[in-house]
């Protein structure tokens, strides 16, 4: 039996609540692709809500000293300042687009950070039934069969997961293409999911060899996944080559081999 | 019980071989995870091959006069003209990047033509287990279940997917980057999925509104194009002009779309 206030405890917690939200969706999933009305967005919003809502809930009950940051309460009442505080960080819906769609790759992503280090993921899509979890120093593990990232060296013969984006204007699209084309004569192919998280547990797993994305919503996007990079034997940093900063809303990560050349590829292309 | 030789004989058989070769892939996509050395491409390439001749002879054991167009055996021997016979066009393993990496959108996928006529589709992804199916003017499937376009009407709402392509000279990269660039500005989102035939099956249950792609074989289309077709959508070539399976250029949508997408698509030129 895990002690309480371990880790393993923590885990076992933040698994439960993405399981419950996990099932939310799953639910709403589904019925998003049989009603269609002008209310779609209207439809994501309240699922996001209700798993936010249930997931802080639930942890909340547990540890109530713990802080919190969520997307949707931060798009609600503004942004909550990372402190040294256990704090869960968690995007209730990862790949809103996608759920709006019917496309299979959303997530619930919660993350727990102790002074300010990303100490414990936990990435669940519901759709696919894929579990990912990770605690600082445990490893790595996708439906709790241990996962590393791959061993390719070869940029040419990687595969880069980027996104797309939000921003519309023509200076953002404009930047985000060019980097796009610079890194097409690079790397092997290119593939857009539509889910940051995912593409995080993807290079952890090793179906996927790099991946980069600048201003994406929060870093609820990113606080389980990178701890998920890390224990599978990867690395996550800020596309400059610099430190990630969680809060900064930039990333990139690939297998500790490729590193450096994605880093030169990266600076090259902007 | 489905009479020899009827559409839906045809479709039990097609599917049967699909679900054979899909077999063949599952295992060997897990052993590549595991096993990574030098000659990554050649194991693909073994299991393509082995998938394609399992396909042919499975097939040809049933339907000893009907023709047969495959990726690997035109990489071997040289392209097969098509015919009116009835000719089966296969790719056995769509998404060969996606493979050697573990990415799960990979795929079987056996069309039927007759007559030159897309007829008959079936595309199969094992790592997923979805199994796509289509027979002319008798509707879409997934996994036994009908599935339909999207009713989606505005270009700016819409979910595209499209590919990076294999070619990697500074003339197609252009294109490509350009013509995606035009395109952000008018869609809601874009999707690389990395396999062309998944890429259609996904427009036709609606998880995608359009798509297109330049530069890929018959293989890769000609059972997706049958299923988006019975799902209610439309397969035509990106410049508006009807699809012509044997030329290297498709885009496919739900109708409410196609025009919209049509002058897009132009103007992204």
């Amino acid at each position: 039996m895990t002690q309480k206030g371990s880790m393993e405890e923590f885990l076992a917690m933040a698994v439960d609540a993405a399981k419950n939200a996990g099932q939310i969706i799953r639910s709403g999933f589904y019925k998003a692709k049989n009603v269609e009305h002008k209310g779609l967005v209207d439809l994501v919003t309240g699922t996001d809500k209700t798993c936010e809502d249930l997931i802080f809930s639930l942890l909340k009950l547990h540890y109530p000293d713990h802080k919190f940051i969520g997307e949707e309460t931060t798009a609600a009442c503004g942004a909550t300042e990372l402190t040294d505080e256990p704090t869960w960080i968690v995007d209730p819906l990862d790949g809103t687009t996608n759920f709006v769609h019917g496309f299979p790759f959303v997530c619930v992503s919660i993350g727990l950070t102790i002074r300010r280090i990303p100490t414990i993921g936990v990435v669940y899509n519901p759709i696919m039934d894929e579990l990912f979890t990770a605690i600082h120093g445990e490893g790595a593990f996708l439906n709790g069969k241990p996962i590393k990232v791959s061993s390719q060296s070869e940029l040419l013969k990687s595969l880069l997961a980027t996104e797309a984006g939000t921003k519309r204007d023509k200076s953002t699209l404009d930047a985000a293409t060019n980097r796009i084309h610079s890194l097409l004569f690079k790397v092997r192919s290119l593939r857009m999911t539509g889910s940051c998280a995912l593409n995080l547990c993807g290079v952890a797993c090793g179906r996927l060899d790099l991946f980069y994305e600048l201003g994406f919503g929060g870093p609820w996007d990113i606080a389980a996944g990178a701890v998920i990079v890390n224990e599978a034997g990867g690395v996550v940093f800020d596309p400059s080559g610099k430190d990630l900063d969680i809060t900064s809303q930039r990333i990139a990560a690939s297998n500790p081999l490729l590193k450096d050349a994605f880093v030169e590829a990266l600076l090259v292309s902007e | 019980m489905a009479q020899k030789d009827s559409l839906e004989e045809l479709l039990v058989q097609a599917v049967d071989a699909a679900k054979s070769a899909g077999e063949i892939i599952r295992s060997a996509f897990y052993q590549t995870k595991l096993v990574e050395h030098k000659g990554e491409v050649d194991l693909v390439t073994e299991t393509d091959k082995k998938c394609e001749e399992f396909i042919f002879n499975f097939l040809k054991q049933h339907y000893p006069d009907h023709k047969f167009i495959g990726e690997e055996t035109t990489a071997a021997c040289g392209a097969t003209e098509l015919t009116d016979e009835p000719t089966w066009i296969v790719d056995p393993l769509d998404g060969t990047t996606n493979f050697v990496h573990g990415y799960p959108f990979v795929c079987v996928s056996i069309g039927l033509t007759i007559g030159r006529i897309p007829t008959l589709g079936v595309v199969y992804n094992p790592i997923m287990d979805e199994l796509f199916t289509a027979i002319r003017g008798k509707g879409a499937f997934l996994n036994g279940k009908p599935i339909k376009v999207s009713s989606q009407s505005e270009l700016v709402k819409s979910l595209l997917a499209t590919e990076s392509g294999i070619k990697l000279d500074k003339s197609t990269l252009d294109a490509t980057t350009n013509r995606i660039n035009s395109l952000l500005f008018k869609v809601r989102s874009l999707r690389m999925s990395g396999s062309c035939a998944l890429n259609l099956c996904g427009i036709a249950c609606g998880r995608l509104d359009l798509f297109y792609l330049l530069g890929f074989g018959p293989w890769d289309i000609a059972a997706g194009a049958v299923i988006v077709a019975e799902a209610g959508g439309v397969v035509f070539d990106p410049s508006g002009k009807e699809l012509d399976i044997t030329t290297p250029r498709i885009a496919a949508s739900n109708p409410l779309l196609k025009d919209a997408f049509i002058q897009a698509l132009q103007q992204s030129e």
